[in-house]
């Protein structure tokens, strides 16, 4: 056992074995996020002026004054809020009534596997033609159920066209959430449920202080990602309605993806981008402070 | 729907079932229109992009997995790695797309292959690590006083035992890599290097939506997801939730 240990902690011949194997993996990481990372600083600094370049911080006072920019971000925390509220929720009752089931779970594993795998572009396009007011398939049922569908012009009109992409999000994204949860709620082990069925814990007690506290890391893991892809959403709302009708689903990747390739204002754009990734970051530290508060989950 | 005349289509109320079935949207989308070549592209760029990323990836990942840095860097630098990931795309998509229009390498499959081998990267890792630790450690000692090296006993013991593992890891790049929308879109302008999600929403975005070719299309570029969901169905939490979840 002692020899065992030995050859596995760092001898100098294990440690140069050791690094080579990591660093192709590191150049590409650092050449493709750290070097991107550092010269959006430099383009965002920069403004091209008739002497040269020169370094201002023109960019990012222009940001404070952008009414559209901060739309585009309060379209963003709305549209993460709510999808993310709307999935938690959603996902963890089904979590919770499927793990006291055992029956029928693989069905609804291989059913729920659709919706996230599909690429989003299929899913946007998918969704604009279901939700097209005169042929799509909602405002069909709708129809046949005797429903006047005249004011739901879904994707078109400015009052319902937020809610219509977050719904789509939450019909795309609570299979996650409950798959995740669903794997959790399994991985906890009966006895502290015996202890507390012993000390005579109603269910609601059992819940809040036996299956939450130990699925307390799975929650926050779900959360994390829910969020960092909420934040960053593009793909469906681009299709979905490119943004419309008028400004209002413009998320901030959607504002800045125009201001750098429809305008060419890429400056203004890695400006617009860095305090997207402060705010996701300042977020992203906050959940993993949580998690390891608890233990060294990584 | 990609099965539908456009009569039907158009029906009110909505024909579900009784219509009369035709391929000719399907022939349409992939025989006269660029589908076939959107499909090659998107095929090419996965596959390599996930070999790329599978082979650095796995390396990096039994490293970090197996070996004591100094300054506990193995622990660090994974972390760092992870944190990667978490970038939101756009915000790398600007320097990328400059970084690429300075190499001229702009609308071309190679670019592409870069980009989504960096972005599959830290997955890699991840998946890769976990399943490394899981592997106890005396079958590589065997291996390693039966006088085998060190990249050896992974190459002939370690990777034959996390082999279901590797496949698992795969196929979640290539679905990821096939899904891509956002760097496709940023870095491609012709049909030449345009994958299916590019070549799908260019469609979309016109006046006129030929709901039966883009139906087409798209199921077309769900069959092969699919076919792969079924196939990781077993390790799809764990891969989604970047390895921290095993399900």
């Amino acid at each position: 056992m002692q020899k065992l240990t030995r050859s596995f902690n760092a001898s100098s011949r294990d440690l140069l074995f050791a690094t080579l194997l990591v660093t192709p993996a590191l150049a590409v990481l650092v050449s493709l996020s750290i070097y991107p990372l550092l010269y959006s600083i430099q383009i965002a600094l920069q403004t091209d002026g008739p002497a040269g370049p020169t370094w201002s911080f023109a960019n990012f006072s222009r940001l404070a004054g952008d009414n559209f920019f901060l739309a585009a971000m309060a379209h963003t925390f709305i549209y993460s809020a709510f999808a993310l509220t709307f999935e938690f929720v959603l996902g963890f009752a089904l979590a919770l009534i499927l793990n006291s089931t055992i029956r029928g779970q693989r069905v609804f594993r291989a059913a729920f596997l659709i919706p996230m795998m599909i690429p989003p572009v299929v899913v946007g396009v998918v969704w604009r033609l279901m939700l097209n007011p005169n042929f799509g398939a909602v405002n069909g049922v709708l129809r046949q159920l005797g429903i006047n569908t005249e004011q739901l012009t879904w994707t078109a009109s400015p009052r319902l066209a937020l809610a219509a992409v977050i719904a789509v999000d939450v019909w795309q994204w609570t299979p996650f959430v409950f798959l995740v949860l669903l794997a959790g709620l399994q991985a906890i082990p009966q006895e502290p449920y015996e202890a507390a069925r012993v000390d005579g814990s109603n269910a609601w007690q059992t819940f809040r202080h036996v299956t939450l506290p130990l699925l307390k890391p799975a929650i926050l893991i779900v959360l994390l990602l829910r969020t960092m892809d909420l934040l960053r959403v593009f793909d469906q709302i681009f299709i979905l309605t490119e943004g419309g009708p008028g400004f209002a689903t413009e998320t901030v990747s959607l504002y800045i993806y125009r201001a750098a390739f429809r305008f060419s204002d890429f400056g203004y754009a890695a400006a617009m981008s860095f305090v997207l990734l402060i705010i996701t970051n300042l977020i992203s530290a906050i959940y993993i402070r949580l998690l390891q508060s608890r233990e060294g989950v990584a | 729907m990609s099965l539908k005349r456009e009569v039907d289509q158009f029906a009110n109320p909505p024909r579900w079932l009784f219509f009369s079935p035709t391929l000719e949207h399907y022939y349409e989308a992939f025989v006269i229109q660029s589908f076939v070549q959107y499909l090659i592209t998107s095929a090419i760029v996965a596959v390599a992009s996930t070999a790329c990323a599978l082979v650095l990836g796995t390396l990096a990942a039994y490293s970090l997995a197996r070996f004591e840095l100094p300054w506990n860097l193995d622990r660090k630098l994974s972390l760092w790695i992870l944190s990667t990931r978490m970038f939101p795309a756009i915000v790398t998509a600007v320097p990328l797309f400059l970084m690429m229009r300075d190499l001229r390498l702009l609308d071309t499959r190679l670019s592409l292959i870069i980009v989504y081998t960096g972005f599959n990267l830290p997955f890699v890792v991840w998946m890769m690590r976990g399943f490394f630790v899981e592997v106890p450690r005396d079958l590589e000692e065997a291996a390693l006083v039966d006088g085998d090296s060190r990249l050896g006993a992974l190459w002939r013991v370690v990777l034959p035992l996390v082999a279901p593992g590797l496949a698992a890891t795969a196929v979640f790049c290539l679905i990821v890599s096939w899904n891509e929308f956002l760097f496709a879109l940023v870095l491609t302008q012709t049909d030449q290097a345009m994958t299916l999600p590019v070549g799908i929403a260019g469609r979309v975005t016109q006046y006129e939506i030929k709901w039966g070719i883009m139906s087409a299309a798209g199921a077309v570029a769900i069959i092969p997801i699919l076919a792969f969901a079924l196939v990781v169905q077993k390790y799809l939490v764990r891969g989604l939730s970047l390895g921290a979840v095993k399900g």
